[in-house]
């Protein structure tokens, strides 16, 4: 048992750092998005898998996306913002107003992620999870309590079926 | 099996390994190349740096 636990413990969250990012997400927020303190955010991000076949060389890439995702409860609107993992620059938002939007819902397979359809011609994918280890693909964050609230209004505020 | 058929067989497969990261990659600049012949006139995306503290 003893020595279980020496060769697989769980890994653990350096909290200071999680925290610090928190901030810096909400710095990057409010930076871009009008009245941005109205809206609760969440780290989430896009995979963008391809397959290629240069000859007897092929196989498939996977891009990932970063992006804060804020939401706000009364006025039933999305706003991503993309980023990068360390959360130096960020890009313009995009606002998902459930009035506005062709459909959303929640998607089980392949991957576990909120599905935006704004129109018919494109959608975005937002996966999203309560802690990512890897910080050099993804924003260092905790967010057990953030991303539990995102999942409830969701599903029963913002999804469409 | 003797020793210097598996390590030919070996050299073969990491040549074949290191032939195949290099073709991956001349594909990859002559598509981004090419990709960038399209995409000159597209203005690049806005990107916003992150506000320093004293903004605050």
């Amino acid at each position: 048992m003893g020595l279980f636990s020496k060769f697989f413990k769980e890994p653990e969250i350096d909290m200071e750092k999680s925290n610090a990012n928190a901030k810096k997400m909400r710095a990057l927020f409010n930076h871009v998005v009008k009245d941005g303190d109205n809206y609760r955010l969440i780290f989430g991000y896009t995979e963008d898998v391809s397959r290629f076949n240069y000859g007897f060389v092929h196989g498939s890439k996977t891009k990932i996306g970063n992006l804060i995702v804020g939401w706000n409860e009364a006025s039933q609107t999305i706003v991503v913002v993309p980023t990068v993992p360390d959360l130096s620059d960020c890009g313009d938002p995009t606002y998902y107003r459930r009035s506005e939007i062709l459909k959303a819902y929640r998607n089980k397979y392949p991957t576990d992620a909120f599905i935006i359809y704004p129109d018919k011609k494109g959608y975005i994918g937002i996966n999203a999870y309560d802690w990512l280890e890897d910080e050099k693909l993804y924003v260092y964050v905790s967010q057990d309590e953030e991303l539990a609230a995102f999942t409830d209004f969701f599903m029963n505020s913002f999804a469409t079926k | 099996m003797p020793f210097g058929e598996i390590g030919a067989f070996l050299l073969f497969l990491a040549a074949a390994f290191i032939f195949g990261n290099l073709w991956f990659h001349f594909m990859e600049a002559i598509l981004s190349r090419i990709n960038k012949l399209f995409t000159r006139r597209k203005n690049p995306p806005a990107w916003h740096t992150l506000p320093s503290d004293k903004e605050d």
